[in-house]
């Protein structure tokens, strides 16, 4: 049957030409997809297999269309030589577009692991940084919770009002703070730079010892009362808790001092247990003097009665009558003692009691022997309000008592009187004789107390002293002195010059 | 004797190289002359035809398999894969219908064609059926299954390109998101 070639010629030409052109814009596209993602192992598949379609199109076409132009420009001959190569080569680019095609299925099991796979890693990256993030934020927070719990203890440390202490395991101070140089009177450098041992700072060997053995017998002490030794070698009583720490590793073995300073509490309770017992003793001699000065009264009133008559034993009844005199004045400063009596107050100036006294006892032959020194304010008078006699008889009580303790020549008595703060004001009877024995600290104001030979003394001067001081508002204790002798200090409230009416001024 | 092998391998021509280069002679020596090459077995002309043919049958296979693949794995809810789906299915087409030609006038040479001129074409059939001559005038048309094949290919491939440029595109969208 005869066909016309048009429709064959143009469908192979035509067909062949759209071939190259579409394999080539596929190819470009397969390429943009490899591009987009060059891990994806299917694009590269897809890749490969457009470049099997293009050399299988291109070929195929090409070889069309040769065939189309040699037989339509009349030389078939030249294309019975060709065809075979074409032929072949288009053969060739199909087994290699159907080899390719058949490597999809593992292409694809690979692109699936491979996706999986990255899948996991961006998993496991979001987690990690996830973890990074909140290792960060963990990092922050607990550096910063860190610092606060440091400066908090930094701060304790510092701030504390009793001593802290940290040494080494061979008890070298390695920390103190400020609380512990007030306490010891050492400078920092000396205690931590030049590494000072916790023995030096212990006033008695044998206590520290002690201390020692219960810290390494039971790894701490609680509240052991014992001395420091201030860097002036001054003691001073107190409360040593300590620990043992073996640091954040358990490998550094530290030691932990709170050292708490009980001076003036004992102080303070010393004299308050003095102050009772004062009391108790003032209450029994009013007593006791209230009931004597009656009968005394009475005894004196007869014997002086007698002594008007002549009864030839006036010898006798003088004897009697000075006797009674001397319990009557025994009375009269047990009375004293014990606040029964009643004096009249006034505003006195303390500059002209001390100056009146120290005028008085200079000119008496005990007291040539001491050198006297009194130092007084500057500034103006010193008021309070009080009894002048009985200052008075304060000061020469003391005095006599200072002459007393000073047995040589040379020795000196410092009488002074210092402003305590705007309210006292100090005055202090100082001497450098053999001072107070430790053991009548307690005693020392105690009635009939004396240390003095029989006849000397009646034991009553300071008590008598003490019961107008306690009168007066005021508080008078004794000391020791360091360099030795015996020190009295009185304190004395002020009287605030502004409430004094200009009349009594 | 002289040891010949130990001049190669002190040249460095040796082992697998000297394979590769036999083998390679013997085919450039084919290409460029061919000749009746009385040594080895003789192939005969139906032989370019029927290699022919195979290549047909593994293009067709690979097609096939890859309609099964992508039909099995479901890829061809995508637009871009049913499209190259849809390629292969036409490509299949194609080889069946390419194969089924070469087999009627080369193989079995039931179907004769001889260009009368420049416009005009003979197709004859030996056993005189008409139907085997229209049957073989449209398979001539075949470029009509090859280039819409192609086209889908294409097609397919721009479509996938698209998708992923969207992915891409809000996979960059996450990431500053997230920054």
């Amino acid at each position: 049957m005869i066909f016309s070639s048009l429709p064959i010629l143009f469908v192979d030409m035509a067909g062949s030409v759209a071939m190259v052109i579409i394999s080539l814009l596929a190819l470009n596209k397969a390429r943009q997809l490899r591009e987009l993602d060059t891990d994806n192992a299917i694009f590269l598949y897809l890749l490969w297999i457009s470049m099997g379609f293009t050399i299988f199109a291109v070929s195929r076409s090409c070889s069309h269309i040769l065939k189309q132009f040699l037989i339509l420009t009349a030389n078939p001959d030249i294309w019975h030589v060709i065809s075979p190569y074409t032929g072949a080569v288009n053969t060739v680019s199909f087994m290699l577009v159907g080899l390719i095609t058949l490597f999809f299925n593992q292409s694809w099991k690979i692109n699936e692991k491979i996706l999986t796979s990255r899948r996991r890693m961006e998993l496991t990256h979001t987690k990690l940084r996830g973890l990074n993030q909140t290792l960060e934020q963990k990092v922050v927070e607990r550096t910063e919770m860190l610092t606060s719990s440091e400066h908090r203890a930094r701060r304790i440390f510092e701030q504390s009002l009793d001593t802290i202490i940290m040494t080494d395991d061979k008890f070298w101070i390695s920390e103190i703070n400020q609380a512990g140089l007030t306490l010891t009177g050492h400078l920092k450098q000396d205690v931590v730079d030049r590494k000072m041992a916790m023995a030096e700072v212990m006033a008695h060997d044998k206590e520290w010892q002690r201390i020692q053995d219960l810290l390494h017998t039971h790894e701490f002490v609680l509240n052991e009362e014992t001395d420091f030794l201030r860097q002036d070698k001054s003691q001073v009583r107190v409360l040593i808790t300590a620990g043992v720490d073996y640091g954040a590793f358990g490998c550094r073995k530290t030691y932990h001092f709170i050292i708490k300073d009980i001076n003036e509490k004992k102080q303070m309770e010393q004299q308050i247990a003095q102050a009772d017992k004062l009391a108790a003793l003032g209450e029994l001699s009013a007593g006791v003097a209230h009931e004597i000065n009656n009968p005394l009264g009475i005894i004196l009133g007869y014997t002086q009665l007698m002594l008007k008559e002549k009864t030839g034993v006036e010898q006798d009844l003088k004897t009697i009558e000075k006797h009674v005199k001397n319990c009557k004045e025994v009375v009269s400063d047990l009375l004293s003692f014990s606040r029964k009596g009643s004096k009249e107050m006034g505003l006195l100036d303390l500059h002209k009691v001390v100056d009146g006294v120290v005028k008085f006892l200079k000119n008496h032959s005990d007291f040539r022997k001491a050198d006297i020194r009194v130092r007084l304010p500057d500034k103006g008078p010193v008021t309070v309000r009080g009894n002048a006699q009985e200052l008075t008889q304060v000061m020469i009580n003391l005095m006599i008592n200072a002459c007393h303790a000073i047995e040589d020549h040379g020795s000196t008595i410092e009488v002074g009187i210092v402003r305590s703060g705007r309210n006292q004001v100090n005055m202090s009877v100082k001497d450098n004789g053999i001072g107070i024995p430790q053991k009548h600290l307690s005693r020392i104001f105690d009635p009939f107390f004396t240390t003095k030979p029989v006849g000397r003394g009646t034991g009553l001067g300071l008590s008598v002293g003490y019961g107008i001081i306690r009168r007066h508002g005021g508080t008078i204790t004794a000391r020791n002195r360091k360099g030795g002798g015996a020190a009295f200090d009185i304190c004395l409230p002020l009287e605030d010059q502004r409430h004094i009416p200009e009349k009594e001024a | 004797m002289t040891d010949f092998s130990h001049r190669f391998r002190l040249s460095g021509f040796c082992g697998k190289k000297r394979v590769w280069a036999a083998v390679w002679a013997v085919l450039l020596l084919e290409l460029a002359g061919p000749a009746q090459a009385l040594a080895i077995q003789l192939h005969q002309g139906k032989e370019g035809i029927i290699v022919h043919q195979v290549g047909h049958l593994i293009f067709l296979l690979s097609m096939v398999v890859l309609v099964f693949i992508i039909t099995g794995r479901q890829l061809n809810r995508e637009y871009g894969w049913k499209m190259i789906l849809l390629s292969a299915v036409l490509f299949s087409l194609w080889h069946v219908a390419t194969i089924t030609a070469h087999f009627f006038d080369n193989q079995i040479q039931v179907v004769t064609v001889e260009n009368l001129s420049l416009w005009q074409v003979k197709i004859s059939s030996t056993s005189g059926s008409r139907l085997m001559v229209y049957f073989y005038h449209g398979l001539k048309l075949d470029h009509l299954l090859c280039v819409p094949a192609i086209f889908c290919f294409y097609r397919g491939l721009a479509s996938l390109v698209a998708a992923q440029r969207q992915t891409c595109q809000k996979q960059n969208d996450d990431r500053e998101a997230e920054a």
